[in-house]
């Protein structure tokens, strides 16, 4: 029997309320509704815009070292990627006003209403290629596919918008896509994505009390068994804990606000850089080709030649590599204080998270046996 | 039968004359580098073979190599062609381009060791859980290895051409000697030349630099934060 359990027997229920209450006080407790209906997606909202989750990337960093460089993958270049595209992808969601919330996370959530995740596959200053996966709160799959942009000439003498460098048509490719599937789906199945949403989050956070509300079917998605009534006091405790998450959820998201509007400018000096880098490629395979027959084989000249072909093609591979470094050193310091104080959100949500469960348990608990008395 | 006898000895020839410089068991290795070369090195011009000793030593080679048609009575020298002439002199000129920087920058840790030098590309020998990893790109293969406690670089070009360094260190670790060794398919003799290095220390700044994108150099005599 723990501390809380046995102060809970002393006290009425309201004063139990209450006494939860306090642990999100900046939230105002909600009037009970009058009717019993059986409903949970909130009342006022448009139940299409749902609200988006987009977890940080997968930077698509091979294992294998050694493939690395034939890859032409920058680990350190993608770790920083991996948090600043997603950005730029909520940017663009955001900006139509066709979605709810739309917040970059740190971690899959899978009680998100939408959640997305993306792996870069390909960056290198031209070409951007994204494996985006979108799966509802039902386990339902939106997308899992792959998107590709290529920055034009024109495009990259002219462009100043930092972050977005050329890629926008492709972050409004994933934006329609997500709207396509979207205009499928009836407000009856955009309603029940909302609700099991709330009632995923709730039978995690409470099991006793609403592990039964939802099944799971072999296929992997989820299905309502039943709702629980409107003015369920557990629920209404369920949705003030999930607004605190998600005001700590907006502060994370800020975090990545910044980071953008930081490192931004820098990330696009890097990719005219790695622009640079693709044309110088392309010039010097043009300067051996016109070269090459010019001198007898085996001359000084023809065999200079052969040398300094390797020699300018890995110079210039080398630079690559040095201003990888010369990024990080820049961006670095900026990218670890985030991550730091990230971690320090995550951890406080992660103890209040398991400090309402166990109250929410014990209230559970505390509630069921004033009622069978 | 004797043509047989002919062709499995131009293979045998064949065969011999494709041997790596550095073969399988050289690119791999266990637990930690056999030598430690890392440091800043700089030319000893009192040691080592000059340019023109080594071409004529490669001249003299490549005469051997022409079958002697003289009779007994004629005293004539046999002279290589004008060709395998150009042939070797060319690799002599490519010989001492490559062979040019005085000062080798070394660096080294578990898995790389990076040798820069000036005005040419930095040689990196990369191993992945003890094993080489080669270079490559659209014009050359560099493969490398340790023979012992040597470290053998080679880059295989087109034409036949290849270039070898081959790196060891006394046993004080002062002194660094690197044999270069240049071949063309179209010479019939390959160029080494040895050239001789004593580590130095580098002054330490009073600055303390980083390298950005953004601002490039920034230096400071405090600490710097980007």
């Amino acid at each position: 029997m723990t501390g809380i359990n046995a102060r809970l027997r002393t006290l009425s229920v309201p004063a139990i309320v209450m006494l939860f209450c306090s642990i999100a006080p900046q939230f105002a407790a909600a009037a009970p509704e009058p009717e019993d209906n059986a409903t949970v997606a909130p009342d006022m909202r448009d139940v299409a815009a749902l609200d988006v989750s987009i977890t940080v990337f997968d930077p698509g960093v091979p294992a294998d070292q050694s493939l690395h460089r034939d890859l032409q993958v920058f680990p350190l270049i993608r770790e920083i990627e991996a948090k600043l595209l997603p950005f730029v992808l909520r940017e663009s969601l955001a900006n139509t006003g066709e979605w709810g919330a739309v917040r970059v996370v740190p971690q899959l959530d899978v009680a998100a209403e939408l959640l997305m995740s993306g792996t870069i596959v390909r960056s290198d200053g031209i070409t951007l290629e994204l494996q985006i996966r979108v799966v509802d709160a039902s386990g339902r799959i939106w997308l899992d596919k792959l998107f590709a942009g290529v920055v034009s000439d024109d495009y990259a003498q002219h462009d100043n918008e930092s972050g977005v460098s050329g890629h926008q048509k492709l972050y409004n490719d994933i934006e329609q896509d997500l709207r396509l599937v979207r205009s499928q789906l009836g407000n009856e199945a955009l309603n029940n994505v909302a609700e099991i949403s709330l009632l995923r989050y709730a039978s995690e956070l409470a099991p006793a009390a609403f592990g039964d509300y939802l099944t799971s079917k072999s296929n992997g998605t989820i299905e309502l068994r039943r709702l629980p009534a409107r003015n369920d006091p557990m629920l209404d405790r369920i949705q003030r804990i999930r607004s605190t998450e998600y005001v700590i959820t907006d502060t994370v998201d800020a975090k990545f606000r910044e980071l953008h509007s930081e490192i931004a400018s820098i990330y696009d000096v890097w990719r005219e850089y790695r622009r640079k880098a693709v044309d110088y490629e392309k010039e010097n395979a043009r300067w051996v080709q016109a070269t090459k027959s010019d001198a007898p084989r085996g001359s000084y000249e023809a065999i200079k030649n052969h040398y300094d072909a390797y020699k300018w093609d890995r110079l210039a591979a080398q630079e690559q590599d040095r201003l990888a470094v010369v990024f990080d050193n820049e961006v670095g310091p900026t990218i670890r204080a985030m991550e730091s104080r990230v971690a320090e959100l995550e951890t406080w949500v992660e103890q209040k998270y398991a400090e309402w469960h166990r109250l929410l348990e014990e209230l559970f608990e505390a509630e069921t046996r004033l009622e069978d008395s | 039968m004797r043509i047989q006898c002919v062709l499995i000895l131009c293979s045998s020839i064949a065969a011999c004359s494709q041997h790596p410089v550095v073969n399988d068991e050289m690119m791999r290795f266990e637990g930690a580098m056999p030598a430690d070369l890392s440091g800043s090195w700089e030319r000893n011009y009192a040691r080592g073979d000059d340019i023109n000793g080594a071409l004529r030593d490669a001249y003299n080679k490549l005469s051997r190599t022409i079958p002697d048609r003289r009779g007994p009575a004629d005293p004539r020298i046999a002279a290589p062609s004008a060709k395998d002439t150009a042939s070797l002199l060319a690799l002599a000129r490519l010989t001492e381009l490559i062979t040019r920087p005085d000062v080798l920058t070394i660096s080294q840790d578990t898995h790389e060791i990076r040798i820069e030098r000036k005005d040419d590309f930095a040689m990196s020998c990369t191993f992945y859980d003890g094993v080489a990893k080669g270079t490559d790109n659209a014009y050359g293969t560099e493969i490398c290895g340790w023979n012992g406690a040597q470290l053998v670089s080679n880059l295989v070009l087109p034409d036949g051409l290849q270039v070898t360094h081959r790196f060891d260190n006394s046993t004080d670790g002062q002194h660094l000697r690197v044999i270069t060794t240049v071949s063309s398919g179209t010479s019939r003799v390959a160029l080494t030349i040895r050239r001789f290095y004593t580590k130095f220390e580098r002054p330490s700044s009073e600055f303390n630099c980083i390298e950005t994108l953004s601002m490039k150099r920034v230096c400071s005599t405090g600490e710097i934060v980007p």
